[in-house]
Protein backbone atom coordinates (compact mmCIF):
# COMPACT_ATOMS: atom_id res chain seq x y z
CA UNK A 1 0.00 0.00 0.00
CA UNK A 2 2.67 2.13 0.78
CA UNK A 3 4.71 1.89 -2.32
CA UNK A 4 1.58 2.41 -4.36
CA UNK A 5 0.89 5.72 -2.20
CA UNK A 6 4.47 6.45 -3.21
CA UNK A 7 4.41 5.79 -6.77
CA UNK A 8 0.79 7.92 -7.32
CA UNK A 9 2.24 11.48 -5.54
CA UNK A 10 5.88 10.90 -7.21
CA UNK A 11 3.88 10.86 -10.78
CA UNK A 12 1.94 14.01 -9.16
CA UNK A 13 4.98 15.34 -8.13
CA UNK A 14 6.45 14.81 -11.44
CA UNK A 15 3.79 16.50 -13.02
CA UNK A 16 3.62 19.40 -11.09
CA UNK A 17 7.63 19.93 -11.67
CA UNK A 18 7.06 19.85 -15.54
CA UNK A 19 4.25 22.39 -15.15
CA UNK A 20 5.51 24.78 -13.37
CA UNK A 21 6.09 27.99 -15.96
CA UNK A 22 8.45 29.60 -13.05
CA UNK A 23 11.79 29.45 -11.74
CA UNK A 24 11.67 29.96 -7.98
CA UNK A 25 14.50 32.72 -6.43
CA UNK A 26 15.50 29.99 -3.83
CA UNK A 27 15.24 26.02 -3.39
CA UNK A 28 11.94 26.12 -1.92
CA UNK A 29 10.48 22.83 -3.19
CA UNK A 30 13.66 21.05 -1.59
CA UNK A 31 12.36 22.13 1.67
CA UNK A 32 8.91 20.96 1.85
CA UNK A 33 7.26 17.79 0.72
CA UNK A 34 5.96 19.13 -2.48
CA UNK A 35 5.02 15.49 -3.53
CA UNK A 36 2.06 15.56 -1.14
CA UNK A 37 -0.03 18.71 -1.71
CA UNK A 38 -3.27 18.55 0.28
CA UNK A 39 -5.66 21.20 0.64
CA UNK A 40 -7.70 23.09 3.92
CA UNK A 41 -9.89 25.74 5.29
CA UNK A 42 -8.02 28.34 7.73
CA UNK A 43 -8.21 32.12 8.32
CA UNK A 44 -5.65 34.46 7.92
CA UNK A 45 -3.94 35.88 10.74
CA UNK A 46 -0.65 37.83 9.27
CA UNK A 47 0.38 38.38 5.47
CA UNK A 48 3.65 40.09 4.75
CA UNK A 49 4.43 40.50 0.90
CA UNK A 50 7.83 40.29 1.13
CA UNK A 51 10.97 39.63 -1.20
CA UNK A 52 12.06 36.72 -2.07
CA UNK A 53 8.46 34.94 -1.36
CA UNK A 54 5.72 36.21 0.50
CA UNK A 55 4.93 35.13 4.43
CA UNK A 56 1.46 34.12 6.28
CA UNK A 57 0.71 32.98 9.70
CA UNK A 58 -2.86 31.12 9.28
CA UNK A 59 -4.91 29.19 11.48
CA UNK A 60 -7.42 26.05 10.75
CA UNK A 61 -9.09 23.73 13.43
CA UNK A 62 -8.98 20.06 13.21
CA UNK A 63 -12.51 18.23 13.27
CA UNK A 64 -11.85 17.70 17.45
CA UNK A 65 -11.97 21.65 17.44
CA UNK A 66 -8.34 22.39 18.22
CA UNK A 67 -7.08 25.37 16.43
CA UNK A 68 -3.52 24.92 14.89
CA UNK A 69 -1.86 27.43 14.00
CA UNK A 70 0.88 27.58 10.95
CA UNK A 71 3.53 29.62 9.49
CA UNK A 72 3.82 29.43 5.75
CA UNK A 73 5.74 31.03 3.05
CA UNK A 74 4.09 31.65 -0.68
CA UNK A 75 5.60 29.71 -3.46
CA UNK A 76 5.60 33.11 -5.85
CA UNK A 77 7.66 35.88 -6.23
CA UNK A 78 6.20 39.28 -5.55
CA UNK A 79 7.44 40.94 -9.43
CA UNK A 80 5.65 37.38 -10.30
CA UNK A 81 2.32 38.60 -8.41
CA UNK A 82 2.82 41.79 -9.23
CA UNK A 83 2.79 41.44 -13.20
CA UNK A 84 -0.16 38.66 -12.94
CA UNK A 85 -2.41 41.57 -11.22
CA UNK A 86 -1.93 40.71 -7.56
CA UNK A 87 -0.24 44.01 -6.80
CA UNK A 88 0.70 44.22 -3.31
CA UNK A 89 -2.08 46.83 -2.25
CA UNK A 90 -4.30 44.44 -3.91
CA UNK A 91 -2.91 41.03 -2.12
CA UNK A 92 -2.72 42.38 1.25
CA UNK A 93 -6.53 43.58 1.11
CA UNK A 94 -7.17 39.98 -0.35
CA UNK A 95 -5.45 38.56 2.85
CA UNK A 96 -6.29 40.44 5.72
CA UNK A 97 -6.37 39.05 8.72
CA UNK A 98 -9.37 37.36 9.62
CA UNK A 99 -10.19 36.27 5.82
CA UNK A 100 -11.42 32.73 5.18
CA UNK A 101 -9.40 30.83 2.75
CA UNK A 102 -8.61 27.56 0.72
CA UNK A 103 -4.84 26.52 1.03
CA UNK A 104 -3.09 24.24 -0.85
CA UNK A 105 -0.15 23.24 1.06
CA UNK A 106 3.36 21.11 1.26
CA UNK A 107 4.36 20.38 4.69
CA UNK A 108 7.56 21.11 5.83
CA UNK A 109 9.84 17.98 5.32
CA UNK A 110 10.34 18.01 9.31
CA UNK A 111 6.59 18.07 9.69
CA UNK A 112 4.81 20.31 12.43
CA UNK A 113 3.20 23.18 11.71
CA UNK A 114 5.09 24.67 9.19
CA UNK A 115 4.72 24.32 4.97
CA UNK A 116 4.87 26.46 1.53
CA UNK A 117 1.63 27.83 0.18
CA UNK A 118 1.03 26.35 -3.24
CA UNK A 119 -2.17 27.97 -4.37
CA UNK A 120 -5.22 30.45 -2.12
CA UNK A 121 -8.62 30.44 -2.92
CA UNK A 122 -11.67 32.37 -1.14
CA UNK A 123 -14.71 31.35 -0.50
CA UNK A 124 -16.21 31.26 -4.22
CA UNK A 125 -13.05 29.30 -5.83
CA UNK A 126 -11.39 32.27 -7.23
CA UNK A 127 -7.71 31.99 -7.06
CA UNK A 128 -6.08 34.76 -4.54
CA UNK A 129 -2.34 36.21 -4.74
CA UNK A 130 -0.84 33.72 -7.18
CA UNK A 131 -0.68 32.88 -10.66
CA UNK A 132 -0.55 29.22 -10.27
CA UNK A 133 -4.37 27.05 -10.96
CA UNK A 134 -3.37 24.03 -12.26
CA UNK A 135 -2.20 22.64 -8.61
CA UNK A 136 -4.07 19.58 -7.38
CA UNK A 137 -4.09 18.44 -4.02
CA UNK A 138 -6.06 15.96 -1.90
CA UNK A 139 -8.72 18.08 0.51
CA UNK A 140 -7.07 17.02 3.99
CA UNK A 141 -9.68 19.68 5.61
CA UNK A 142 -10.30 18.73 9.85
CA UNK A 143 -7.79 16.13 9.80
CA UNK A 144 -5.06 16.84 12.30
CA UNK A 145 -2.08 18.55 11.13
CA UNK A 146 -3.05 18.14 7.71
CA UNK A 147 -0.28 15.86 5.72
CA UNK A 148 2.52 15.30 8.00
CA UNK A 149 5.36 13.40 6.63
CA UNK A 150 6.67 11.65 9.57
CA UNK A 151 3.22 10.52 9.94
CA UNK A 152 1.16 9.80 6.76
CA UNK A 153 4.88 8.43 4.62
CA UNK A 154 6.30 10.92 2.22
CA UNK A 155 9.99 11.83 2.16
CA UNK B 1 -11.78 9.77 10.32
CA UNK B 2 -8.37 8.62 11.50
CA UNK B 3 -5.40 9.58 9.78
CA UNK B 4 -5.17 6.20 7.73
CA UNK B 5 -8.16 6.50 6.72
CA UNK B 6 -7.62 10.39 5.88
CA UNK B 7 -4.29 8.90 3.91
CA UNK B 8 -6.33 6.54 1.71
CA UNK B 9 -8.79 9.34 1.07
CA UNK B 10 -5.90 10.91 -0.28
CA UNK B 11 -4.82 8.52 -2.17
CA UNK B 12 -7.81 7.04 -4.32
CA UNK B 13 -8.40 10.75 -4.79
CA UNK B 14 -5.12 10.60 -6.51
CA UNK B 15 -6.29 7.78 -8.35
CA UNK B 16 -8.91 10.44 -9.87
CA UNK B 17 -6.45 12.91 -10.59
CA UNK B 18 -4.02 10.36 -12.23
CA UNK B 19 -6.87 8.97 -14.60
CA UNK B 20 -7.39 12.52 -15.77
CA UNK B 21 -3.70 13.58 -16.48
CA UNK B 22 -1.97 11.18 -17.16
CA UNK B 23 -2.19 10.96 -20.53
CA UNK B 24 -2.20 14.97 -21.60
CA UNK B 25 0.99 15.01 -19.28
CA UNK B 26 2.48 11.95 -21.15
CA UNK B 27 2.25 13.74 -24.58
CA UNK B 28 3.18 16.69 -22.87
CA UNK B 29 5.98 15.28 -21.88
CA UNK B 30 6.59 13.75 -24.95
CA UNK B 31 6.32 16.89 -26.44
CA UNK B 32 8.39 18.89 -24.23
CA UNK B 33 11.67 16.07 -25.23
CA UNK B 34 10.88 16.82 -28.91
CA UNK B 35 11.17 20.43 -28.69
CA UNK B 36 14.26 20.04 -26.91
CA UNK B 37 15.45 18.11 -29.19
CA UNK B 38 14.85 20.14 -31.90
CA UNK B 39 16.51 23.40 -30.10
CA UNK B 40 19.38 21.47 -29.31
CA UNK B 41 19.80 20.54 -32.63
CA UNK B 42 19.52 24.43 -33.81
CA UNK B 43 22.02 25.50 -31.07
CA UNK B 44 24.46 22.99 -32.35
CA UNK B 45 24.19 24.60 -35.74
CA UNK B 46 24.41 28.27 -34.09
CA UNK B 47 21.31 29.53 -35.32
CA UNK B 48 18.72 29.08 -32.69
CA UNK B 49 17.10 32.77 -32.63
CA UNK B 50 14.85 34.18 -35.14
CA UNK B 51 12.02 31.84 -35.48
CA UNK B 52 9.58 32.66 -33.67
CA UNK B 53 10.17 36.68 -34.49
CA UNK B 54 8.34 37.05 -37.97
CA UNK B 55 9.08 40.75 -37.81
CA UNK B 56 10.45 42.16 -40.59
CA UNK B 57 10.51 45.82 -40.43
CA UNK B 58 14.19 47.58 -40.49
CA UNK B 59 16.32 47.55 -37.09
CA UNK B 60 20.01 48.61 -36.17
CA UNK B 61 21.54 45.17 -35.22
CA UNK B 62 24.29 47.17 -33.59
CA UNK B 63 21.19 48.62 -31.15
CA UNK B 64 20.52 46.89 -27.97
CA UNK B 65 18.70 49.38 -26.45
CA UNK B 66 15.51 47.79 -24.64
CA UNK B 67 13.58 46.08 -22.22
CA UNK B 68 14.34 42.01 -23.04
CA UNK B 69 12.99 39.32 -21.28
CA UNK B 70 13.33 35.12 -22.23
CA UNK B 71 9.79 34.53 -21.11
CA UNK B 72 7.79 37.64 -22.99
CA UNK B 73 4.43 36.11 -22.07
CA UNK B 74 4.07 37.59 -18.95
CA UNK B 75 4.06 40.64 -21.03
CA UNK B 76 1.32 39.88 -23.29
CA UNK B 77 3.63 39.12 -26.04
CA UNK B 78 4.07 36.42 -28.40
CA UNK B 79 5.78 33.16 -27.17
CA UNK B 80 9.74 32.43 -27.76
CA UNK B 81 10.17 29.22 -27.60
CA UNK B 82 13.41 29.48 -28.25
CA UNK B 83 14.09 31.75 -25.41
CA UNK B 84 13.82 28.96 -23.12
CA UNK B 85 16.96 26.68 -22.17
CA UNK B 86 17.55 23.53 -23.36
CA UNK B 87 19.03 22.50 -19.82
CA UNK B 88 17.93 19.45 -18.28
CA UNK B 89 16.70 21.97 -15.49
CA UNK B 90 15.40 25.52 -15.95
CA UNK B 91 17.93 27.84 -16.35
CA UNK B 92 21.96 27.89 -16.19
CA UNK B 93 24.78 27.92 -17.90
CA UNK B 94 24.57 24.51 -19.83
CA UNK B 95 26.54 23.69 -22.89
CA UNK B 96 29.04 21.19 -22.77
CA UNK B 97 30.62 21.13 -19.49
CA UNK B 98 34.25 20.19 -19.22
CA UNK B 99 36.41 18.27 -16.92
CA UNK B 100 36.97 20.13 -13.60
CA UNK B 101 40.81 20.53 -12.24
CA UNK B 102 41.73 18.74 -9.17
CA UNK B 103 41.35 22.20 -7.71
CA UNK B 104 38.24 23.08 -9.30
CA UNK B 105 36.77 19.81 -8.09
CA UNK B 106 37.60 20.45 -4.91
CA UNK B 107 35.82 24.02 -4.91
CA UNK B 108 32.64 22.19 -6.72
CA UNK B 109 32.70 19.29 -3.90
CA UNK B 110 32.48 22.19 -1.56
CA UNK B 111 29.37 23.88 -3.00
CA UNK B 112 25.94 22.73 -2.44
CA UNK B 113 23.35 24.23 -4.90
CA UNK B 114 19.88 23.71 -3.83
CA UNK B 115 18.03 24.15 -7.26
CA UNK B 116 18.58 21.23 -9.50
CA UNK B 117 17.48 17.56 -8.79
CA UNK B 118 17.68 16.54 -4.94
CA UNK B 119 21.11 14.36 -4.30
CA UNK B 120 19.89 10.76 -3.97
CA UNK B 121 16.05 11.45 -5.78
CA UNK B 122 14.87 9.19 -7.88
CA UNK B 123 15.33 12.25 -10.83
CA UNK B 124 18.78 12.26 -10.00
CA UNK B 125 19.42 8.52 -9.85
CA UNK B 126 17.47 8.08 -12.72
CA UNK B 127 19.84 10.53 -15.30
CA UNK B 128 23.57 9.17 -14.18
CA UNK B 129 24.93 10.49 -16.75
CA UNK B 130 23.75 14.03 -16.36
CA UNK B 131 26.10 16.05 -15.10
CA UNK B 132 26.83 16.30 -10.95
CA UNK B 133 25.94 19.75 -10.76
CA UNK B 134 22.49 19.17 -11.78
CA UNK B 135 21.92 16.24 -9.46
CA UNK B 136 23.17 17.03 -6.25
CA UNK B 137 20.99 19.69 -4.72
CA UNK B 138 19.98 20.07 -0.80
CA UNK B 139 17.24 22.12 0.81
CA UNK B 140 18.67 25.54 1.19
CA UNK B 141 18.71 25.00 4.86
CA UNK B 142 21.52 22.53 3.83
CA UNK B 143 23.08 24.28 1.21
CA UNK B 144 25.72 27.74 0.31
CA UNK B 145 24.30 28.91 -2.38
CA UNK B 146 25.22 32.82 -2.56
CA UNK B 147 21.68 33.52 -3.78
CA UNK B 148 20.17 31.76 -0.93
CA UNK B 149 22.21 34.46 1.17
CA UNK B 150 21.19 37.42 -1.02
CA UNK B 151 24.97 37.50 -1.49
CA UNK B 152 25.92 38.77 -5.33
CA UNK B 153 25.31 36.93 -7.99
CA UNK B 154 28.23 37.67 -10.29
CA UNK B 155 28.75 38.32 -13.47
CA UNK B 156 28.06 35.18 -14.98
CA UNK B 157 25.19 33.63 -13.38
CA UNK B 158 23.09 37.47 -13.95
CA UNK B 159 23.23 36.65 -17.30
CA UNK B 160 22.22 33.52 -17.81
CA UNK B 161 19.36 33.85 -15.30
CA UNK B 162 18.36 37.50 -16.03
CA UNK B 163 15.26 37.21 -18.20
CA UNK B 164 13.98 33.33 -16.65
CA UNK B 165 11.29 35.74 -14.49
CA UNK B 166 13.51 38.60 -14.08
CA UNK B 167 13.75 41.02 -17.19
CA UNK B 168 17.09 43.29 -18.28
CA UNK B 169 17.22 46.37 -19.88
CA UNK B 170 19.82 47.77 -21.59
CA UNK B 171 20.87 51.08 -21.88
CA UNK B 172 23.47 51.65 -24.73
CA UNK B 173 25.51 54.68 -26.49
CA UNK B 174 28.60 54.43 -28.02
CA UNK B 175 30.53 54.33 -25.19
CA UNK B 176 29.54 51.95 -22.81
CA UNK B 177 26.42 49.70 -22.56
CA UNK B 178 24.97 49.01 -19.41
CA UNK B 179 22.87 46.11 -18.39
CA UNK B 180 20.42 46.51 -15.78
CA UNK B 181 19.45 43.08 -14.01
CA UNK B 182 16.06 42.70 -12.86
CA UNK B 183 16.61 40.33 -10.18
CA UNK B 184 19.17 41.22 -7.10
CA UNK B 185 18.69 45.26 -9.36
CA UNK B 186 22.02 44.86 -10.12
CA UNK B 187 24.15 46.40 -12.93
CA UNK B 188 26.97 46.21 -15.19
CA UNK B 189 28.93 47.95 -17.41
CA UNK B 190 30.52 47.20 -20.90
CA UNK B 191 32.98 49.46 -22.23
CA UNK B 192 33.09 49.86 -25.62
CA UNK B 193 34.94 53.46 -25.99
CA UNK B 194 38.32 51.26 -27.41
CA UNK B 195 39.91 50.91 -23.67
CA UNK B 196 42.14 48.08 -22.83
CA UNK B 197 41.87 45.47 -20.63
CA UNK B 198 43.08 46.32 -16.52
CA UNK B 199 46.29 44.91 -15.14
CA UNK B 200 45.65 42.12 -13.98
CA UNK B 201 47.99 42.62 -10.81
CA UNK B 202 46.44 46.02 -9.79
CA UNK B 203 43.07 44.83 -10.02
CA UNK B 204 40.73 44.20 -7.00
CA UNK B 205 38.72 41.30 -8.46
CA UNK B 206 34.92 42.41 -8.36
CA UNK B 207 31.54 40.24 -8.64
CA UNK B 208 31.08 42.07 -12.18
CA UNK B 209 34.19 41.70 -13.38
CA UNK B 210 35.67 44.60 -15.64
CA UNK B 211 34.35 44.26 -19.17
CA UNK B 212 35.35 45.76 -22.58
CA UNK B 213 33.59 44.94 -25.54
CA UNK B 214 34.19 45.52 -29.61
CA UNK B 215 32.11 44.74 -32.79
CA UNK B 216 32.73 42.07 -35.27
CA UNK B 217 30.85 42.66 -37.84
CA UNK B 218 27.34 42.62 -36.18
CA UNK B 219 28.61 40.74 -33.30
CA UNK B 220 29.65 42.94 -30.00
CA UNK B 221 32.21 40.30 -28.61
CA UNK B 222 32.63 41.20 -24.79
CA UNK B 223 35.61 40.31 -22.50
CA UNK B 224 35.54 40.32 -18.70
CA UNK B 225 37.82 39.90 -16.45
CA UNK B 226 38.67 40.04 -12.57
CA UNK B 227 35.95 38.29 -11.63
CA UNK B 228 35.47 37.65 -7.81
CA UNK B 229 35.53 33.96 -7.16
CA UNK B 230 33.02 34.01 -4.31
CA UNK B 231 30.65 33.41 -7.87
CA UNK B 232 28.85 30.64 -9.00
CA UNK B 233 28.98 30.08 -12.70
CA UNK B 234 25.33 29.61 -12.52
CA UNK B 235 22.86 27.69 -9.93
CA UNK B 236 24.51 24.89 -9.57
CA UNK B 237 27.68 25.03 -7.96
CA UNK B 238 29.86 25.08 -10.83
CA UNK B 239 32.83 27.61 -9.16
CA UNK B 240 35.78 29.89 -10.85
CA UNK B 241 38.70 31.54 -9.88
CA UNK B 242 39.69 34.85 -10.06
CA UNK B 243 41.84 34.32 -13.18
CA UNK B 244 38.55 33.46 -15.34
CA UNK B 245 37.95 34.91 -18.59
CA UNK B 246 34.08 35.44 -19.72
CA UNK B 247 33.60 35.77 -23.22
CA UNK B 248 30.25 36.77 -24.49
CA UNK B 249 29.27 37.28 -28.08
CA UNK B 250 25.80 39.20 -28.27
CA UNK B 251 23.96 39.57 -31.92
CA UNK B 252 20.60 41.10 -32.47
CA UNK B 253 19.51 38.73 -35.68
CA UNK B 254 16.32 39.72 -35.64
CA UNK B 255 14.30 42.70 -34.82
CA UNK B 256 12.54 41.27 -31.29
CA UNK B 257 15.65 38.51 -30.67
CA UNK B 258 19.00 39.36 -28.82
CA UNK B 259 21.15 36.53 -28.66
CA UNK B 260 24.33 35.61 -26.63
CA UNK B 261 27.20 32.46 -26.73
CA UNK B 262 29.17 32.47 -23.25
CA UNK B 263 32.54 31.26 -22.84
CA UNK B 264 34.49 30.54 -20.17
CA UNK B 265 38.04 30.09 -20.27
CA UNK B 266 39.89 29.26 -16.31
CA UNK B 267 42.55 26.87 -16.83
CA UNK B 268 43.07 26.98 -12.59
CA UNK B 269 39.16 25.25 -12.75
CA UNK B 270 38.49 23.81 -15.78
CA UNK B 271 40.65 21.62 -18.48
CA UNK B 272 39.52 23.50 -21.23
CA UNK B 273 37.12 26.58 -21.72
CA UNK B 274 33.20 25.99 -21.64
CA UNK B 275 31.22 27.25 -24.22
CA UNK B 276 27.21 27.46 -22.99
CA UNK B 277 24.23 26.72 -24.71
CA UNK B 278 22.67 29.92 -26.48
CA UNK B 279 20.54 32.29 -24.72
CA UNK B 280 17.93 34.14 -25.97
CA UNK B 281 15.85 37.22 -25.02
CA UNK B 282 12.75 38.99 -26.74
CA UNK B 283 12.36 42.50 -26.92
CA UNK B 284 9.26 44.07 -24.52
CA UNK B 285 7.90 46.79 -25.39
CA UNK B 286 8.25 49.57 -22.47
CA UNK B 287 4.72 49.82 -22.23
CA UNK B 288 4.49 46.22 -22.10
CA UNK B 289 6.42 46.30 -18.96
CA UNK B 290 4.84 48.54 -16.85
CA UNK B 291 3.50 48.26 -12.86
CA UNK B 292 1.38 50.36 -11.07
CA UNK B 293 1.41 52.55 -14.16
CA UNK B 294 5.24 52.77 -14.00
CA UNK B 295 7.13 51.05 -17.15
CA UNK B 296 10.47 49.37 -16.67
CA UNK B 297 11.73 46.30 -14.64
CA UNK B 298 10.81 46.61 -11.18
CA UNK B 299 13.41 46.50 -8.20
CA UNK B 300 13.38 43.01 -6.99
CA UNK B 301 16.34 43.15 -4.48
CA UNK B 302 17.37 40.12 -2.52
CA UNK B 303 16.66 42.06 1.07
CA UNK B 304 18.86 40.07 3.58
CA UNK B 305 16.55 40.39 6.52
CA UNK B 306 13.42 39.04 4.86
CA UNK B 307 15.39 36.00 3.08
CA UNK B 308 16.87 35.54 6.82
CA UNK B 309 13.34 35.11 7.78
CA UNK B 310 12.76 32.74 4.91
CA UNK B 311 15.77 30.88 5.99
CA UNK B 312 15.03 30.45 9.39
CA UNK B 313 11.66 28.78 8.28
CA UNK B 314 13.18 26.59 5.76
CA UNK B 315 15.87 25.68 8.38
CA UNK B 316 12.70 24.94 10.33
CA UNK B 317 11.18 22.69 7.33
CA UNK B 318 13.67 20.47 7.51
CA UNK B 319 14.09 20.02 11.12
CA UNK B 320 17.42 21.87 11.99
CA UNK B 321 15.74 24.32 14.11
CA UNK B 322 12.63 24.75 16.14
Amino acid sequence: MRNHFTKLFALIAFLLFVSAPVWAHHGTALSYDTAHVWSTWATIVEFNYINPHPSMTFERTDRNGNVERWVAEGSNNPSQLARAGWTKSRSVEALKPGTKVKLYVATARAGGFVGVVMKIENEKGENLVGERTEITAVDLDGVPGGYQPGRDGGK
Amino acid sequence: MTNNSGVARFSRRAVGVLALTAVPAFLLVNSAVAQNAARMARNSSGDNAGPSDKDTRPYDKHDFNGLWARNPLPFNQPACPECRDNGPVSYGWFGDIPPLTPAGQKKFDMNHPSKGWEAGSKEALAHPNVAEGYRKAVPPGLGNDPEERCEPLGAMRLVVFSGGNAAMHIVQNKEVLIQRFEWTWDNREIWTDGRGAPKVEDYLPRYNGYSIGHWEGDTLVVKTVGLDDHQWVDAFGYPISDQAVFEERYERPTPNRLRVNLTLTDPLTYTRPWHSSTKVWALIPKEAMSLANWSGIVEDRCIPADQGAARELEERAIGKTK
